[in-house]
């Protein structure tokens, strides 16, 4: 087999492989409980808690990210929205993450509503909605 | 800390052929589909995780357990020689085996513990092809870590070293888009573990975050050998590793400096042959000894990854003294993500080792007979070990699918072409190989994260 072949081979195969990824496209906002005293947060203050690069919110306190489940809109409209990453690519980044010891992911809670009742027992953590979602017990810190 | 130059094993390795050969063939077929069943068995009980609990708890889990795994086969143009992955791995893809799954095929499992918030264990459990030619698995992590705050923490134990931007998870194919880190610089520094210390501190400036690593050990690594364990040992003593990465939005900077002691006893013996013959053994034998020779490496690297693309390289120099020498590497890489789920990309990548491929070595002339016939023997030896020097330029095109949210397939064309004399990384040279030409190296691999 020559190399011309080879590359054609491989040329052939990626053609074939290229599908639609999807598009989740859910206006997602960021939130906090109305107890914090954190009121904004610029898009890498909000991405560096979510992908581990930080630990504290601007001020010193200490921050607790909570995840919604993996394949939710709102999960891969908040990454894609504010991380520019799409599900695999955050899954790429805490294997980095874990495989060296270095942490784990933001634990996951599976709805909006339990974003919301954890918000409700801790003035640190910090989650995201559908906009459609958000009441009074929660406070928008950063929206699209 | 292991530094260590790559041609300690390539050389090893060139002598290991008949012993590789008779018994990798035999069992290569049940090791790929154990390693095959492995890896189905981790993916399908992958799937089982988020229940719906009334009051979630927002700490992370005391105990959680995650595991990566690759299954791949190379192919190799050349039939005359082996191409593997590390140097601490026998046979490959070439003249061993037309196709192996040995070259990238592994499987590896992590405990993380947790008994407070500030103290957290791991262990890490990988079962790859090792020295011996055997799957045995081996612990690459096992470590405890005190976070005395959160940007601050302290670490005993076994680490693997970050002296690349991937290398601690360059068996981790999931966590990279290449079907294997670009070994022209990844085997600069075949980085086994490290037992010791280390500590890291995090510094924000505004919108950049700098996290300084400092780690202080010692390691013992076996790579493939013919002597009569059927392997050599690089011992590394009194090592220490400084490394800062810079990171500020979509880039990274990363700035290393490590140095070692570097022992192999398994040559000793041919240095002290030399010592037998006077001055000029004395002085050849000081020049080229492996024996707590000073190492050090610099290297730097950068990435750039806005989401939809990314680009990154990095470079590297690592000087041994002794029949090791010098080498540097570099390489660069970029890529463009189709629909987020597509990512072709192109690689560019050079190694080359400085200094003379040979050494006139001892006198013959006028030297008894038996003697002469010794000088002769070890000055074969000694230019064997010079001759491996790898001087090559790698040329890759490939893709990553991410065909699954948990598993990426990939697939990866490489054309190395090595310098003048050289056998560039190949290993297991055989008669009929042809230095200074090249190699096609076709390889496609699923790597997966559970």
């Amino acid at each position: 087999m020559g190399h011309t072949a080879r590359a054609g081979l491989v040329t052939a195969t990626f053609a074939g492989l290229i599908l639609y990824a999807g598009a989740a496209s859910a206006d997602v906002v960021v939130v906090v409980s109305t107890k914090s005293p954190v009121d904004t947060l610029s898009r890498s203050q909000v991405v560096d808690l979510f992908l581990g690069k930080s630990s504290r919110f601007p001020g010193g306190r200490s921050a607790v990210p909570i995840d919604q489940a993996e394949g939710s809109d709102a999960r891969n409209a908040f990454y894609l929205a504010f991380a520019d990453k799409s599900p695999a690519q955050v899954k790429a980044h805490w294997s980095k993450v874990i495989f060296t010891g270095r942490g784990q992911p933001p634990q996951a809670v599976a709805s909006g509503g339990l974003v919301k009742k954890v918000l409700a027992g801790n003035a640190g953590a910090i989650g995201y909605l559908e906009r459609s979602e958000v009441d009074d017990s929660v406070k928008i810190v950063l929206s699209q | 800390v292991i530094l260590r130059h790559p041609s300690a094993g390539l050389e090893a390795k060139d002598m290991t052929c008949e012993r590789v050969c008779a018994s990798a063939t035999a069992s290569a077929g049940d090791r790929l589909g154990q390693v095959a069943v492995a890896l189905l068995a981790a993916v399908l009980s992958a799937s089982t995780a988020h229940a719906d609990e009334p009051v979630p708890d927002p700490r992370p889990p005391r105990l959680s357990f995650s595991g990566f795994g690759i299954l791949g086969v190379v192919h190799s143009s050349e039939k005359d020689a082996d191409f593997t992955s590390t140097t601490f791995k026998p046979g490959g893809t070439g003249h061993t085996h037309d196709w192996s799954a040995a070259v990238d095929s592994l499987v590896g499992g992590q405990l993380t513990v947790r008994p407070t918030t500030k103290l957290s264990a791991i262990v890490q459990v990988i079962a790859e092809q090792k020295y011996d030619d055997s799957y045995r698995p081996s612990v690459g992590w096992a470590n405890v870590k005190y976070q005395l705050t959160p940007d601050f923490s302290v670490r005993v134990g076994r680490t693997i070293l970050p002296v690349f931007l991937l290398s601690d998870v360059r068996q981790v194919g999931y966590a990279h888009p290449w079907v294997r880190p670009p070994i022209e610089v990844y085997s600069l520094v075949p980085v086994s573990s490290n037992d010791g210390v280390d500590a890291s501190y995090r510094v924000s400036i505004r919108s950049v975050t700098s996290t300084f690593q400092v780690t202080a050990g010692r390691s013992d690594s076996r790579f493939p050998s013919d002597t009569p364990s059927g392997f050599a040992t690089a011992q590394s003593r009194k090592g220490i590793a400084l490394a800062d990465t810079f990171e500020a939005g979509y880039l990274t900077v990363r700035f290393n400096y490590g140095r070692t002691r570097l022992t192999v006893p398994e040559l000793a013996p041919l240095f002290e042959g030399f010592r037998q013959f006077g001055p000029e053994g004395v002085a050849i034998a000081d020049r080229y000894d492996v024996d707590r020779r000073l190492v050090e490496f610099v290297g730097a690297g950068a990435s750039y990854d806005p989401g939809r693309w990314f680009a990154m390289g990095e470079w590297g120099r690592v000087r041994v003294g002794s029949v090791f020498g010098e080498s540097a590497g570099w390489y660069g890489s970029a890529g463009y993500r189709v629909r987020r789920t597509v990512t072709p990309y192109v690689t560019l990548a050079r190694v080359e080792a400085k200094g003379s491929r040979s050494d006139p070595g001892l006198s013959i002339a006028g030297l008894p007979p038996p003697l002469a016939g010794a000088a002769g023997g070890l000055n074969g030896a000694l230019n064997a070990l010079l001759s491996t020097k790898p001087v090559q330029t790698t040329v890759s095109v490939g893709g990553r699918w991410d065909f699954r949210k948990d598993a990426a397939l990939k697939l990866q064309l490489d054309h190395s072409q090595h310098g003048t004399g050289s056998a560039g990384l190949l290993s297991n040279l055989q008669p009929g190989f042809r230095p200074g030409e090249g190699v096609y190296l076709f390889s496609a691999s699923v790597a997966v994260v559970f």
